[in-house]
């Protein structure tokens, strides 16, 4: 496998994203953006908000969109392409094309501002000028006087794609426009474009409309594009489509920022081409009873993509691409694959295995979901969970008649609350796993987009062996007054809605990851501050729940004192004797001086004022490691290194 | 760490150990072995340094032990010290495992000799010290000193097991009738032997039964985070709360042990020679190789970078010669040594609360990760009164908290769910990882209980949807299917969790077990107990049979036949939404030749209006040109990707219309110009790429219409 990464010791990588290994083509996305430029699309729309005076103009959304689209695709996509053509532009450029070049231009009003490829830092910074006006960035933005001939566009993206994405399992062309009716009554034009159309469609590339209302004028897909737009993705036709526009998306005639959130919530429901995990497999109801239906995975984590080993010997730098062989490791002769056997480590020795044999322990049948029986929903502890979910639909391709088996049985478990107990093949060799497989509703967001989609989830259950035991630990329930203070903390700091929403967290490390990068590639200044919308929001806690929590702790000291009063100091000769000793006596420190900070950290009430005593004094070094180690740990510290190290991070902690 | 152990197993090898008994296919001895190879092996593959054992036999031809001179300890050898046993001590033992030509040798002096040897080994250190002893009870007993015996193994807190085939034993039900009285006399002396020992005696029946259940390993239990659970911002206000607390696992998946990867070693290859080694390793040869004629395989990695004047556009770099860096987009971003920690966000660690949610509306397919428990900070009594009182909190509210999570500093923060969990006896917060935005994928899908055409109506009646008929079959399926009670305790709001074993985890522990003494024989088939909840239980599906019955035939589903599978049926589906007749307008333009820049749509155009066989040929005719043209003019790999894609397609579209032989007769030319470096010089990697993609020729598994056998098309590929 070739591959730019320096090789991973720890082979903790999952199971591979795709498990389709019948198809020729290579499992990539690109995306074509086509941008329609015209002095409706240019013109902006008012906002509504007085506070938010910006103006913005269906044009100048697309691009923010796309520009948007672009950096989230460096993250989650970066081996997927994208590209931007503006059309109806009064400059033309198709690569080494434009007005200046001799001869006809193959397609006169099409601007091929990004080219279709996995975008370069360069490419960001471009598009991030054009999107912020910088300069005579936007004099690329003026429209011609003549329309655009669609069928020169359509062809125009055929080109890109043929050229530049061949042989991509999925190739999308997005285009944004809000003309209902690019040509009129000209039944040459239309039929051009309808030929042009079917052809993109043939070569396997999906049209995906944002169309835009106008002020006054709804946009009417009737007119023009029912005959441009297919029912079924031309790769996967099996594929339910989901044919709802997006409700309020096209109706956004007015206000520039509805516009903008409207526009950029569609967008973002496709991102990511829809990818089976697995398809056509079987979901045995009972003995003899099955019906199809294909796995997607909804929820993965993202992580940023692993460091590479970079050549900078040449005028830029540059990937190397590392290629792995395998040599024996006695005297390093090079091993073909066929060689290979496989063995356990047993005894001090190798127990051997042939490949058929080894292949067959695993082999536990033919890929499957069967249902074993059901359950009451409630019999799911919160607990008994290994990984992310698995999300199926039905699918016709095996079984005709298994979206209604499916839809029955998904509206019979959401109905009566029920779930069912699985046995579950994920694949041909894969373990076998005992799962709960649940009914998941319909859910959509304010735009009225799709957030969740109505299917079943398969929740993978943890064997006997996954399970650990809890820590012996001492029960100290708490007395009534004290959690009914709690209680009340609680319900100050209810999230909104009571719900707790993925998409308005981004991953911190992830985002500051690809910023860093960013700001390197591009050569501009390090940003200084991380935008972390995972920080609790201290001062609307404090304000809403201050009060109640110092009451809390009033009780909670009132509590405690009657506990320790009626409990005798520990005699008994356990193991555990000095940790409960010191614990203890840390409790007596605690209780005995009167402070007005919420005191629960027993644990930390000792140290803490020792170590800040002999830090005032310089004397730091005199404390131990144990106690340095514990004042940092109760800061969130690390505590790793020799005492110098250690006294080093106390001091950077107090002096910041 | 583990403690330290060491076991004595005492083995009756006497003649009448080589019986087979009621009906049994197997003799006495093997039967005992079953047992005793899975506790020896069991302990071997623990790979542990300290988990100690040894082996005696009693009723052995020869005598060898300490004690040998003493006529009271003839017929007994010790057939291993205790010691680590390895894979030799396993083969050699294996060796030695046959009935003898005696029936005398005594039991209790090989108990002697046992006690004896564990006494040296572990002197009064700590161990756990134990002597399983299995005997069919034939043999000669002499019963003296018996009470200083059972004094000895109390002192020094040995565990004691003894076992036997056919030992009465009413709790298990297993009596055996016309039992010799001598066996009758002397199970009632061992069982009388045990009893006083503290130990435990039992029938060997049982004994295998049980060993079918798996075992889990137990692992020792660390926190994963100690710190604190976090309101509000300490170092800002006053009102901020911080409860000490730890975090352990709750679920954490078992790996299966990994086979490693191995080669024969170049010496023992060079023996083989070239022709059985490949036989070997392709694992046709009968016997397995045993350990020691192999060697280890490591990865080598290599690395290139593009340089225009080396030949094929590449040349090898050495490993310290390259940076390190990330990609941004597909620009290489160069990090310096100094700056290697500049793209990680700085955080410190604790478990921050978010707020809260109701856990009625949280969807638990949220749930990204194994769980974990959260509890105070142990012998904290302060702590656990402040977690006590959140923990109840949440729960009368029903509520989960929602908290960011940084388990050491500078690690990457996650979201966590937080619940509650009260028992009698035991209180924590559970823990779950929630997704961040990046995680979600929103890939659509239309509703379930409804169908919306194309012009946006609303329908509730569909072939797609089930009508009342098939909703109440459903619902009367489901309620018959319902599982009962499959907890001891009769609850049946639980999951039979604690009985279902990892299969691929123990199967495989099984068979590297039963290799290991038996290398000859075929790896044994998994537990049935592993495969226990792979189909519904038998009752449940004779109860439900008649709703089955019922709900298979009002939902009338068919199975598509595996020919008409594929693109033709979803002709229909071939029109834009308008529904308009594209084709027509395409027959208007005329298209007679292929263009190479717009070869596969207007192939397929074309095929689709082919009236006849001459018109596909000529459209695969001017696609081959085409493809070879691509291939011709391909500086390196630059147009590889374009030509896969147009032989993808052509060879779908030749299924699909089941004219195979078109494909086949191209593509056996285009490999025979390719290898003979017809098309532009040394094609070789496109070859490799068309085999990777397996675009070779169609086969009668495939089309029905290929006169090519799989053999065929296989050759055909693999031939250089």
């Amino acid at each position: 496998m070739a591959d730019g990464n320096p090789h991973r010791e720890d082979d903790a990588v999952e199971e591979e994203e795709e498990i389709d290994e019948t198809s020729y083509r290579s499992v990539k996305d690109a995306v074509l953006f086509a941008i329609d430029v015209s002095d409706s699309m240019l013109s902006p729309r008012p906002s509504t908000d007085p506070k938010k005076p910006i103006q913005e103009s269906p044009t100048t959304a697309a691009l923010k969109c796309a520009y948007h689209f672009m950096q989230q695709r460096i993250i989650s996509n970066p081996q997927d392409m994208m590209g931007i053509l503006l059309y109806g532009t009064q400059a033309s450029k198709f690569y080494d094309e434009d007005e200046d070049s001799r001869g006809d231009l193959s397609y006169p009003n099409c601007y091929l501002f990004t080219d279709l490829d996995v975008p370069s830092a360069q490419e960001v910074k471009d598009l991030r000028a054009l999107v912020d006006d910088e300069g005579e960035s936007r004099d690329v933005l003026s429209p011609t006087n003549e329309p655009a001939s669609m069928a020169n566009v359509l062809f125009c993206a055929n080109q890109i794609f043929t050229s530049k994405a061949p042989n991509f399992l999925s190739r999308r062309l997005f285009i944004i426009t809000d003309n209902d009716n690019p040509h009129g009554d000209d039944k040459s034009l239309r039929s051009a474009a309808t030929v042009r159309a079917k052809d993109l469609y043939d070569l396997g590339v999906t049209i995906e409309l944002f169309p835009i209302s106008r002020p006054g004028h709804d946009f009417d897909n009737s007119k023009f594009y029912d005959d441009i737009i297919y029912k079924t993705s031309p790769n996967d036709p099996e594929a339910p489509a989901y044919l709802q526009s997006d409700p309020k998306a096209s109706t956004a005639a007015g206000d520039g920022i509805s516009l903008l959130s409207t526009l950029l919530s569609s967008i973002n429901s496709r991102t990511v081409p829809r990818r089976t995990h697995f398809s056509n497999m079987p979901l045995e109801l009972g003995p003899n009873f099955r019906i199809s239906v294909s796995g997607y995975i909804l929820f993965r984590r993202q992580e940023p993509a692993r460091s590479s080993f970079i050549w900078l010997g040449a005028e830029k730098p540059e990937i190397a691409q590392g290629t792995t062989a395998l040599v024996t490791d006695d005297d390093s002769r090079p091993v073909e694959k066929w060689e290979i056997r496989k063995a356990y480590k047993f005894g001090g020795d190798q127990v051997t295995f042939t490949a058929e044999e080894q292949k067959a322990l695993r082999d536990f049948g033919e890929p499957v979901i069967r249902i074993v029986g059901f359950k009451p929903i409630a019999a799911l502890p919160f607990w008994a969970n290994v990984k992310h979910p698995y999300f199926i639909y039905p699918s016709e391709e095996d079984y005709v008649g298994s979206s209604r088996v499916f839809s029955a049985l998904h509206q019979t478990l959401l109905r009566d609350k029920k779930m069912a107990l699985v046995w579950f093949i994920v694949r041909k060799g894969a373990g076998p796993v005992l799962a709960a497989m649940i009914a998941g509703e319909e859910k959509t967001d304010e735009n009225g987009v799709q957030k969740y989609p109505p299917g079943m989830w398969i929740l993978p259950l943890p064997f006997a062996d996954d399970i650990r035991q809890n820590p012996e630990t001492s029960l100290n329930v708490a007395p009534e007054p004290l959690i009914d203070q709690m209680r009340v903390v609680i319900q100050q700091l209810q999230l909104p809605k009571g719900l707790y929403e993925p998409l308005k967290y981004p991953n911190p490390s992830l985002q500051w990851h690809y910023r860093i990068l960013q700001a390197l590639a591009l050569d501009e200044d390090l940003p200084e501050k991380p935008e972390d919308k995972t920080i609790p929001k201290y001062r609307q806690i404090d304000k809403r729940a201050g009060d109640y929590v110092l009451s809390w702790a009033d009780e909670l000291d009132k509590q405690y004192a009657k506990v320790s009063a009626a409990a005798p100091r520990p005699t008994s000769t356990l193991v555990k004797r000095g940790a409960k000793d010191r614990a203890s006596e840390q409790g007596d420190d605690g209780t005995s001086k009167p402070s007005k900070k919420v005191k629960v950290e027993e644990g930390s009430g000792g140290f803490e004022e020792e170590v800040r005593k002999h830090h005032k004094k310089g004397t730091l070094s005199k404390l131990t490691v144990a106690i340095l180690k514990d004042f940092l740990t109760s800061h969130g510290r690390s505590n790793a290194g020799k005492k110098a190290d250690l006294i080093e991070r106390v001091e950077e902690f107090l002096e910041a | 760490m583990a403690d330290k152990e060491a076991t004595v197993y005492i083995v009756d090898f006497g003649k009448s150990m080589g019986e087979r008994r009621h009906g049994r296919e197997v003799t006495d001895l093997e039967w005992a072995m079953q047992y005793v190879w899975d506790r020896i092996t069991g302990t071997v593959a623990t790979g542990r340094k300290m988990a100690l054992l040894g082996v005696i036999g009693f009723r052995t031809d020869d005598t060898s032990n300490e004690l040998e001179d003493d006529p009271d300890y003839s017929h007994i050898s010790v057939l291993s010290g205790i010691k680590q046993f390895l894979m030799p001590d396993i083969r050699e033992l294996s060796d030695r495992i046959k009935p003898s030509k005696t029936n005398k040798g005594d039991a209790i002096s090989a108990l002697v000799l046992a006690i004896q040897m564990i006494i040296t080994q572990c002197k009064k250190l700590k161990y756990k010290r134990r002597i399983v002893l299995v005997t069919n009870g034939e043999g000669p007993m002499n019963p003296d000193n018996l009470s200083e015996i059972t004094k000895k193994i109390k002192e020094d807190d040995i565990e004691l097991i003894i076992l036997g085939p056919d030992f009465d034993d009413p709790e298990y039900g297993v009596k055996e009738e016309d039992k010799d009285p001598r066996k009758a006399e002397n199970e009632a002396l061992l069982r009388s032997l045990a009893e006083d020992c503290d130990g435990a005696y039992g029938t060997l029946e049982q004994a295998v039964a049980e060993l079918e259940i798996p075992r889990v390993k137990s692992t020792r239990i660390m926190a994963t985070f100690k710190g604190h659970l976090q309101l509000g911002n300490p170092a800002e206000y006053d009102t901020a709360v911080r409860i000490p607390v730890e975090r352990y696992y709750r679920t954490y998946v078992a790996k299966a042990p990994s086979a490693s990867q191995f080669a024969l070693s170049t010496e023992s290859a060079s023996r083989q020679g070239k022709g059985e080694l490949s036989a070997a390793a392709a694992g046709t040869q009968e016997s397995p190789i045993d350990g020691s004629s192999l060697t280890g395989v490591r990865n080598i990695r290599t690395y290139q970078i593009t340089d225009d004047t080396a030949p094929g556009g590449k040349r090898d770099v050495e490993r310290d010669e390259l940076a390190k860096g990330y990609e941004y987009g597909r620009t290489a971003v160069y990090i310096s040594e100094t700056d290697q920690n500049i793209t990680i966000l700085e955080t410190y660690a604790a478990i921050e609360l978010l707020g809260f949610i109701q856990s009625e509306t949280y969807d638990r397919y949220m749930h990204m990760s194994t769980t974990n428990i959260i509890i105070a900070q142990r012998a904290n009594d302060k702590a656990s009164l402040a977690l006590s009182s959140f923990i109840h909190a949440l729960f009368e509210l029903e509520c989960y908290a929602v908290a960011r999570m940084v388990l050491k500093e500078n690690k990457a923060p996650v979201i966590v769910l937080l619940a509650p969990s009260i028992e009698p006896d035991y209180e924590c917060l559970l823990e779950a990882q929630l997704p961040f935005a990046e995680d979600v994928r929103t890939y659509r899908f239309p509703p379930l209980d409804r169908v919306i055409t194309v012009s946006g109506k609303v329908v509730t009646q569909h072939r797609n949807l089930p009508n009342d008929d098939l909703l109440d079959a459903m619902d009367k399926y489901v309620q018959s299917m319902e599982l009962a009670d499959t907890d001891e305790n009769g609850d049946s709001e639980s999951l039979p969790i604690d009985d279902s074993f990892s299969p691929v985890l123990h199967r495989i522990d099984a068979a590297v077990r039963h290799r290991a003494i038996h290398p000859r024989d075929p790896a044994p088939p998994p537990a049935p107990i592993l495969t226990k909840f792979s189909h519904p239980p038998q009752e449940l599906v004779k109860k439900s049979k008649k709703h089955l019955d019922k709900l298979i035939a009002v939902s009338d589903v068919k199975k598509v036949p595996p020919k008409t599978k594929g693109r033709k049926r979803t002709r229909e589906a071939e029109k834009p939404l308008s529904g308009l007749d594209v084709d027509a307008l395409l027959h208007q333009e005329k298209r007679t030749k292929i263009s190479p820049n717009n070869a596969i749509p207007e192939f397929k155009q074309t095929l689709s209006q082919a009236e006849n066989i001459e018109i596909v040929k000529e459209a695969v005719q001017q696609m081959s040109t085409i493809i070879q043209n691509q291939v011709k003019h391909s500086l390196g790999d630059a147009n590889y990707d374009r030509v896969t894609e147009g032989l993808g397609v052509m060879r779908e579209e030749l299924i699909a219309y089941e004219e195979p032989a078109v494909y086949n007769d191209f593509l056996k030319q285009l490999k025979n110009k390719l290898l003979k470096e017809e098309l532009g010089g040394d094609r070789r990697e496109l070859w490799w790429l068309i085999r990777k993609n397996k675009l070779g020729l169609i086969d009668q598994q495939q089309s029905e219409r290929s006169e090519v056998t799989e053999e065929e098309a296989k050759e055909f590929m693999s031939a250089k």
